[in-house]
């Protein structure tokens, strides 16, 4: 996935008219040119119905803030959105939202509206982050009519990469975010809901980048 | 409503001193905070914060170090570090004059930080919080000690009560020229088993029951002699602010019912054994009367085998472990003695006087149900070589019943039947000098048990003067105290909890650190020292703090720090063999960490280093290294 280009976002904040995603557009990327020290990021992850963001629904998003090498407790969230139909009892058991709960969440607008207002100028962080660029692209272009792009930090990506550069042989189960959080040591939480898997990827990446990091900083740009 | 953060809200709660905080204080707390991650063999504090922060250590494992790069302590899952933000508080007096620490993660570690300013907000609030970090380890230690007895002891048990509280009624007195027939009709009227026979407002003497019996009527002495004549002189009495425990012991040591009170030289009143029935801690006192009427080892080993319910009954109504060691030992010699009642009784009395000592726990007063035994006979020097016949004989009798009472031989073969300790008085001086005098590490380390010797049996006082001599050798005797200086730093303390760090690898204590040999014989090492470099009679390890405490070898602080971090460990030690026992198992002392809850490790970890520190002391006065 190649990251989006500031031309791209200048062109699409041309073509889109008032609203959230406007103002998103709004904000300038952060230069791939810079100290990935000085850059915020956002580590969300999505609790969805499925795979296929053509058929399946969001039901909650978890995010918080990284600034930097520094994960910002205070700016945690954790939205249930309102979803219409069940929940397939499969999924249901994994997220443990019942039908109720989801549709006493919010408006699906609502939540996307504020996450777009934090994701402004910074960088995403997930783990596996198809996912949430497919569901969060395809419900902006359900809203607002157009896609989303955002720079964005894999940290599944970056394990692979890691794993390669370094010739380590490594199974599919040993990219999970679980399987990492232990290879460096992170806690492992007992809750498995979209906030605490955001922390999880968020503390993920202050692992990865630190033992990427000599201590003299590197470009954003290679996280990428 | 940060239900999000919820996990790390219980993370905080479970870690000293957050469990302080209030509920609602708790729930805002975790969003205060920012996580940082630090590879393993980074820096710490990280030098990119810009500000002073407050950490707490969620995963991982730091090294902190003093100026000159030696290890002053580890850090673990749950620990705090606050030096940074304390530091330069001129309101808080906590451990100030030390300097600043430097640390290393020694595993990769993530860390909540926030920031000073946050963290003196929060102590600002929460008076109960800024406790914690107002004062020193010192403080905290006395604070656990408090909250230890407090905890266990029952609503108004004997580590709460004092015996002023115990006394239910003014004292019965009379004067010691009342006719027995007097007293007994005295003793009738006010339905009292016991009587205080007074002159000028002055104790002269004691009558009971039993008395009564046994002196009079047994011996068909006339009535209407004056009750002086079977009175009891000389009786002990305890002070009224004394805790009812003590006085429970003061009674099992004696094997007296009665015991009188006194408020300086006031007679406030007298407690007897069913005073104490309502908190079920008599055993002892019984365990101890019955073993003077029992006659045959086969008796005693009976007995002895209650003294592990003993133990498990004094913790649970909130003993220390230093309680626990005086009933226990308290029993122990009972049993020595009644052992050489009947070795006496079958082999006559002996051609000479002697003295039966004891060594080791048992001299100290500080045994755990069944410790090994350490003995040795003192013999007048008036024996013959034929007599030592008698002596071996009464030695193997003795040694033999409290084996088979569960007070196994001692493995290096200190006791009365080995022919070395069983020697008259001449000999065990040039045993001394030749210690004192010319020390090598190998046989002071045998001959440690012989500094902590206290005379059980000694009708002819044979031990005082040796003691004497003992002390004034080993005063002011550089050399051997540097050699025991050297012997005091053979145990050190664990300078962190870890999982794995110090614990105990395989076998059958996998995963368990022994909390004797790290934890108190240090401190007993210690006291011992103190004690023979300044000449101090007293063999109790507390005894041998608080009397050092007035000299030059230690000062009041260290004294009372030592002598609270002793009493946290040996509970704990002790607790800890009260649940083994609880559940039939054998006692140990090898405990797993997990069996602390994070508050004990805490505190556990302030005594460590409390210990650590003192041997540092102990080390450079005695520049102890040259002997080790």
């Amino acid at each position: 996935m190649r990251s989006p280009s500031e031309g791209r976002r200048r062109h699409c904040l041309r073509q889109l008219d008032a609203g959230p995603l406007r103002e998103y557009f709004g904000r300038p990327f952060p230069s791939p040119a810079l100290d990935y020290r000085c850059v915020d990021y956002v580590a969300i992850d999505l609790e969805t119905t499925g795979l296929d963001h053509r058929q399946d629904q969001i039901l909650s998003v978890g995010w918080v803030l990284v600034r930097g090498q520094r994960i910002d407790l205070a700016s945690a969230r954790h939205r249930l959105l309102r979803c219409d139909g069940d929940i397939p009892a499969e999924t249901a058991v994994i997220h443990q939202i019942t039908d109720d709960e989801a549709a006493a969440g919010l408006r699906q607008s609502r939540v996307l509206r504020e996450l777009l207002g934090v994701l402004a100028g910074r960088v995403l962080i997930a783990h596996h982050a198809k996912i949430e660029l497919s569901f969060l692209d395809a419900a902006c272009r359900d809203l607002y009519g157009a896609g989303l792009l955002v720079r964005c930090v894999d940290t599944e990506v970056l394990a692979r990469r890691t794993f390669e550069r370094r010739n380590i042989p490594f199974r599919p189960s040993e990219l999970r975010l679980h399987s990492l959080c232990e290879r460096y040591n992170l806690p492992r939480y007992r809750a498995h809901n979209a906030f605490y898997d955001a922390l999880a990827a968020a503390e993920l990446f202050l692992a990865q980048v630190a033992y990427r990091d000599n201590g003299n900083g590197f470009r954003l740009g290679d996280l990428l | 409503m940060d239900v999000e953060l919820i996990e790390i809200q219980e993370f905080l709660a479970k870690h000293p001193p957050f469990e302080q905080l209030p509920e609602e204080a708790l729930e805002q707390l975790p969003r205060q905070f920012v996580v940082r991650y630090l590879k393993r063999g980074s820096r710490f504090p990280p030098s990119d914060d810009q500000a002073a922060h407050l950490y707490i250590l969620r995963r991982g494992a730091i090294e902190l170090r003093d100026a000159e790069g030696e290890l002053v302590s580890k850090l673990a899952e749950g620990d705090l570090f606050s030096d940074v933000c304390l530091s330069g508080d001129s309101t808080s007096s906590s451990d100030h004059d030390k300097p600043s620490l430097t640390g290393e993660t020694v595993e990769d570690s993530l860390l909540y930080s926030m920031t000073c300013a946050h963290f003196e907000q929060l102590r600002s609030a929460h008076p109960e919080f800024a406790d914690y970090f107002d004062g020193s380890t010192t403080k905290r230690l006395r604070k656990a000690l408090d909250a230890f007895t407090e905890s266990s002891a029952t609503t108004g048990g004997l580590m709460t009560v004092s015996a002023r509280d115990l006394v239910r009624r003014e004292p019965i007195m009379a004067s010691p020229h009342i006719s027995i027939r007097e007293a007994a009709n005295l003793m009738s009227v006010e339905r009292a088993s016991a009587l205080l026979l007074t002159e000028d407002e002055q104790l002269s003497g004691i009558i009971t029951d039993r008395d009564l019996r046994n002196r009079c009527v047994a011996t068909g002495l006339s009535t209407e002699q004056p009750v002086s004549e079977i009175m009891t002189v000389a009786i002990s009495t305890i002070d009224a602010d004394a805790l009812g425990f003590e006085a429970l012991l003061q009674m099992t040591r004696l094997n007296v019912h009665h015991l009188p009170v006194v408020d300086g030289k006031q007679l406030l009143g007298m407690l007897s054994t069913s005073d104490f029935t309502r908190y079920q801690s008599t055993s002892g006192v019984y365990i101890v009367g019955d073993i003077h009427k029992a006659d045959s080892v086969a008796a005693l080993e009976a007995i002895s085998a209650k003294v592990p319910d003993l133990q498990v009954q004094l913790i649970s109504s909130g003993a220390t472990g230093g309680h626990v060691g005086q009933a226990v030992s308290a029993v122990t010699d009972a049993i020595t003695k009644r052992l050489l009642e009947l070795a006496e009784a079958e082999l006559g009395p002996p051609p000479v006087p002697y003295a039966w000592l004891v060594g080791g726990s048992q001299a100290r007063r500080e045994q755990s149900s069944h410790s090994d035994q350490d003995n040795a006979l003192l013999i007048a020097d008036g024996m013959s070589k034929d007599d030592d016949h008698y002596f071996r004989q009464l030695a193997e009798r003795v040694n033999d019943g409290l084996n088979a009472c569960g007070y196994i031989y001692c493995p290096g073969d200190v006791m009365a039947k080995t022919a070395n300790w069983r020697q008259p008085l001449a000999t065990w001086q040039q045993y001394f000098e030749h210690w004192i005098k010319r020390p090598d590490p190998k046989a002071l380390m045998l001959a440690s048990v012989f500094f902590d010797l206290r005379a059980l049996h000694d009708p002819a006082g044979l031990f005082d003067g040796l003691h004497e001599q003992v002390l004034e050798l080993s005063r002011d005797n550089r050399i051997f105290i540097a050699y025991m200086a050297a012997n005091a730093l053979k145990h050190r303390p664990p300078l962190g909890f870890f999982r794995n760090f110090v614990l105990i690898h395989g076998g059958d204590h996998d995963r368990t650190f022994d909390i004797k040999h790290r934890g108190t014989v240090p401190i007993i090492d210690l006291a011992r020292v103190y004690a023979l470099s300044s000449g101090l009679a007293p063999i109790n390890t507390v005894e041998r703090l608080e009397a050092a405490a007035e000299t030059a070898a230690l000062t009041h602080d260290g004294g009372a720090n030592l002598i609270d971090a002793f009493e946290l460990i040996n509970t704990l030690r002790i607790r800890h063999q009260a649940n083994q026992l609880r559940n039939g198992e054998k006692a140990d002392n090898f405990l797993a960490p997990e069996q602390l809850s994070p508050l004990e490790r805490g505190h556990l970890k302030d005594a460590f280093l409390l210990i650590d520190r003192m041997q540092e002391t102990l080390g450079q006065r005695y520049q102890a290294g040259r002997f080790g």
